[in-house]
């Protein structure tokens, strides 16, 4: 059947630019600033957030200039090409179970935070039910469509987090910016790996690039991408502290999420709107979800050549779906979260060195499939 | 993949079909009464069908013309045919057909035509057989009249400011207006017939060099496809060649207004004609043209800006304010002011049903309004306003089945869904309003959020002749924005929509040029 060029499953660069902040912004930005603010003094924790920052859009560049060296060659064979085929198949599966890990996760934190602040009553296994489902159903779709709905949702949660923000302006108390500068190094030091690890889910570009037609560009979208995601972490964590206050921040559970249950919207048609914004983040971390799955169906997929998508799919959803009904309070489901983020940087930084090195040692293979 | 399984389908079927045919492409014979009574064999001798024979003037040959009583226009035939013929006085030595052909028949619209199969086509198109004892060719003369409707301004898109004309079901009537509008050699119109036995023009209209060439390949591949005995409207048509049709969402618009179909034709899409229907397709659509109207271009940009955005607003409340009220009331209290939701509490006082209940009831009693009052005559139309709005609404209150500011809410939905410009896309946002109060009653916010994520998967995988449905928005056209939510004012919007991939993109010349 002959279709529209539209058809392909190739994307742009800018779609490269969405999708790196799509990943990154999820459950991890809710937490994240009680973290902070637990080791470093005020709001001092900013100068963690950018060099975190800083060594997060580092990665990114490299592991995107490592995969554009590759045009339109699939993970595993370049991976193949540079580290032998055994070793190549080995961490491709590895980046599957990252994958997997990443959505049980979203899918498990997604009903626990429900639980505290939409419904009570309702069983979490069905919450979580229910968006594992609609994971599937975005999945099974056209990639090309998962790229879409990033750049469909993430102008909106952008919105409402600046809006959050504005809003919480009449709640600032600027004494809780002071003292400047008073964290020892040792605090610096720990804010810097809880921020960096906080920016997870960079190896979907090892996977993502190959879609890429024309992936020149992508190296510099993607890091440019992953400095919207930075600046928005600053900018959380500093209205977070200026409202609470350092202390106060790091005793909340979710501070972001309680920084709306703060702010008052003018009009007074909404007296707490903790809940919207929450369901407004649900968009972000369904992103995250829905790409994290889609990377190990790639990941799988590429191995498993023969197998149709939708059965790699419905293999993986029950695997998902046990994960992350796995924890028992919200402390395993943060340790879920922290074995995932180091499990990511590890990998992730690991194959982004090793490659480098082998890259400039043996030269890139010009020849495309 | 489904869809091009059951097109190949089909297809096959039609080409066995298509082999069935030659049995009516028998020769005419020589003899004009043999001829004439094939014809009425063939037509089953209806009494609707004229036969005049005649004598020609000067030549004492016996002759006849036929013609279907209604669909011709009968003064071209007494003027022009028949008069001119009986009152030939030029003898002809040979060849009697051709000398009539050039010399006698004054109508611009002749051919020759030598096979029962041609000739009781053009009779059933309104044309005029024209027979000469001893021939075996006949001589066909477009002669299609008759009765139609006049051009009239159409019910189903008003507007206040912009032009008053409207499709009729003519077809020719229907392309004549489109010429003039685009007064450009390029406008092309590309006939195809649908309808096994209903045999109906089918026009695919659209200006080359500014169309993707490739769009209308598409479409004229899908409208081979077409397998019906008639298209009683162009929604046969579209139902036959659209992406999806598991969806939803329209994947064509139809427009009763030559302004409109001008405008998107200049804009590089394609217009369906069909013989037959006032109504319009146009192709390919994105998601934000469901609520485009011709009047945000008829107006000033700052006034068409706000209109655009007010629907853009109304279409929010049809779809989402019922849903928002359920899982509000009954999931999440504590977000609305307290002072509101005492007010709700008492309003609600005495209400048996919990709040979905009673959405979804009011909700289907408007549904019920709605469609009656489309079927009913427009006479009795005011009866049901009286009997739904006040029996009903102040009733349901007083006897205490729904709160009062569940007939707010759902008076104020069904207004909105009346400013939406287009039908088809109305009934789109009336479904996805249950969808979304079932979603609100089972899960409050959470589901409402679930199903939203789910319509934009859809969507977003959802094509119109291959073209993205959300296309400006994803795949992103910065420049396409200028005219989506906003109207820019006219002379900034010089290109035409990137996400169409046209082949010239600039509407005007500009300075860079």
């Amino acid at each position: 059947m002959s279709t529209f060029k539209y058809g392909d499953e190739k994307i742009k660069s800018r779609d490269i630019m969405i999708a790196v902040p799509s990943m990154v912004i999820a459950i991890g930005i809710i937490v994240f600033p009680r973290e902070l603010a637990d080791k470093t003094i005020a709001a001092d924790g900013w100068v963690s957030i950018v060099i975190g920052g800083g060594i997060a859009i580092l990665l990114v560049w490299l592991v995107a200039k490592l995969a554009a060296n590759f045009p339109n060659q699939s993970f595993l064979s370049y991976a193949s090409y540079l580290v032998t085929k055994p070793v190549a198949i080995v961490l491709t599966f590895m980046f599957a179970i990252q994958g997997i890990i990443v959505s049980a996760f979203e899918v498990r934190a997604i009903s626990d935070i429900s639980h505290q602040y939409l419904f009570d009553q309702t069983p979490q296994e069905v919450v979580s039910l229910c968006f594992l489902l609609v994971v599937v159903y975005a999945v099974s779709g056209s990639r090309a469509g998962l790229f879409r709905l990033n750049a469909m949702f993430l102008p909106i949660i952008f919105a409402a987090t600046i809006l959050l923000i504005f809003f919480s302006l009449g709640f600032i108390h600027t004494e809780h910016l002071l003292p400047v500068f008073k964290t020892d190094a040792r605090g610096y030091l720990q804010g810097t790996l809880a921020s960096t690890t906080s920016f997870t889910g960079i190896g979907i570009l090892f996977f993502y690039i190959s879609l890429v037609k024309k992936p020149e560009k992508a190296p510099a979208m993607a890091a440019f991408g992953m400095s919207w995601a930075v600046g928005l972490y600053i900018l959380i964590y500093v209205t977070c502290i200026v409202v609470f206050g350092e202390t106060a921040t790091a005793n909340i559970r979710f501070p972001l999420i309680e920084l709306a249950k703060t702010v008052e919207v003018p009009g007074g048609f909404f007296e707490r709107i903790e809940s919207l914004f929450f369901i407004i983040w649900i968009m972000a971390i369904f992103n995250t979800a829905a790409m994290a799955f889609d990377v190990s169906v790639i990941a799988l997929n590429s191995i498993f050549s023969k197998v149709v998508k939708i059965k790699i799919i419905l293999v993986l959803s029950p695997f998902i779906y046990f994960i992350a009904s796995l924890p028992n309070d919200f402390l395993d489901i943060g340790k879920v979260g922290d074995f995932a983020s180091y499990y990511g940087w590890g990998l992730t930084g690991m194959v982004a060195l090793v490659f480098w090195i082998i890259v400039k040692v043996k030269g890139v293979k010009q020849s495309g499939k | 993949m489904a869809r091009s399984f059951f097109s190949r389908k089909k297809k096959n079927k039609q080409s066995n079909q298509d082999t069935q045919q030659p049995k009516f492409s028998a020769k005419l014979k020589k003899s004009l009464d043999d001829n004439l009574e094939n014809m009425k064999t063939m037509l089953g001798n209806p009494g609707d069908l004229v036969v005049r024979e005649l004598m020609i003037g000067g030549l004492e040959t016996r002759a006849a013309i036929m013609y279907i009583n209604g669909l011709t226009d009968k003064n071209l035939i007494n003027n022009n045919i028949l008069k001119t013929i009986q009152l030939n006085l030029k003898q002809f030595e040979s060849n009697v057909l051709d000398k009539i052909f050039e010399e006698v028949i004054a109508i611009t619209d002749t051919k020759k035509a030598n096979s029962m199969d041609e000739v009781s086509l053009a009779l059933l198109n309104g044309g005029t057989a024209f027979y000469i004892d001893g021939m075996e060719t006949v001589l066909l003369m477009g002669t299609s009249g008759g009765e139609t409707r006049s051009i009239e301004e159409p019910d189903s898109e008003t507007l206040i400011r912009g032009p008053r004309d409207g499709f009729v079901e003519s077809i020719e009537t229907n392309l004549a207006l489109i010429r003039r509008d685009i007064k450009d050699p390029n406008l092309r119109f590309k006939q195809h017939e649908v309808g096994r036995r209903s045999k109906q023009k089918l026009v695919v209209s659209y200006v080359e060099g500014i169309v993707n060439p490739e769009i209308v390949e598409e479409i004229e591949r899908r409208l081979k496809t077409i397998d019906v005995d008639i298209a009683s409207d162009s929604a046969y048509v579209e139902q036959w060649i659209e992406d999806s049709f598991l969806s939803i969402f329209p994947q064509f618009l139809n427009t009763e207004r030559p302004d409109k179909v001008s405008a998107v034709l200049l804009q590089g899409k394609v217009a369906i004609l069909v013989e037959g229907t006032p109504f319009v397709l146009l192709a390919p659509i994105s998601l934000g043209e469901a609520l485009f109207s011709m009047e945000d271009y008829n107006q000033r940009w700052l006034s068409a800006t706000l209109l655009r955005t007010l629907r853009y607003f109304s279409a929010f409340i049809a779809i989402f304010l019922p849903a928002i009220y359920i899982a509000l009331v009954s999931y999440h209290p504590g977000m609305l002011p307290s002072t509101l939701v005492f007010s709700i509490a008492a309003s609600r006082e005495g209400v048996p049903f919990p709040a979905a209940i009673e959405a979804i009831l009011m909700a289907v009693t408007f549904e019920i309004l709605h469609e009656a009052g489309i079927r009913l005559p427009k006479v009795i139309g005011q009866t049901i306003g009286i009997v739904g709005g006040l029996v009903i609404g102040e009733a349901a209150v007083s006897a205490g089945i729904v709160s009062t500011l569940m007939v707010i809410v759902t008076a104020l939905t069904a207004i909105a869904t009346f400013s939406v410009p287009s039908y088809s896309v109305a009934i789109t946002f009336r479904m996805l309003r249950f969808a979304f109060m079932i979603a609100a009653s089972i899960l409050g916010l959470y589901g409402i959020v679930l199903i939203y994520i789910m319509v934009n998967i859809h969507l977003v995988n959802l094509k119109s002749i291959g073209v993205p449905y959300v296309a400006p928005f994803a795949p992103i056209f910065v420049t396409d924005w200028k005219d989506l939510i906003f109207r820019a004012p006219v002379t900034k919007l010089t290109q035409r929509p990137a996400f169409l991939k046209t082949t010239d993109d600039q509407s005007k010349e500009t300075k860079s040029n």
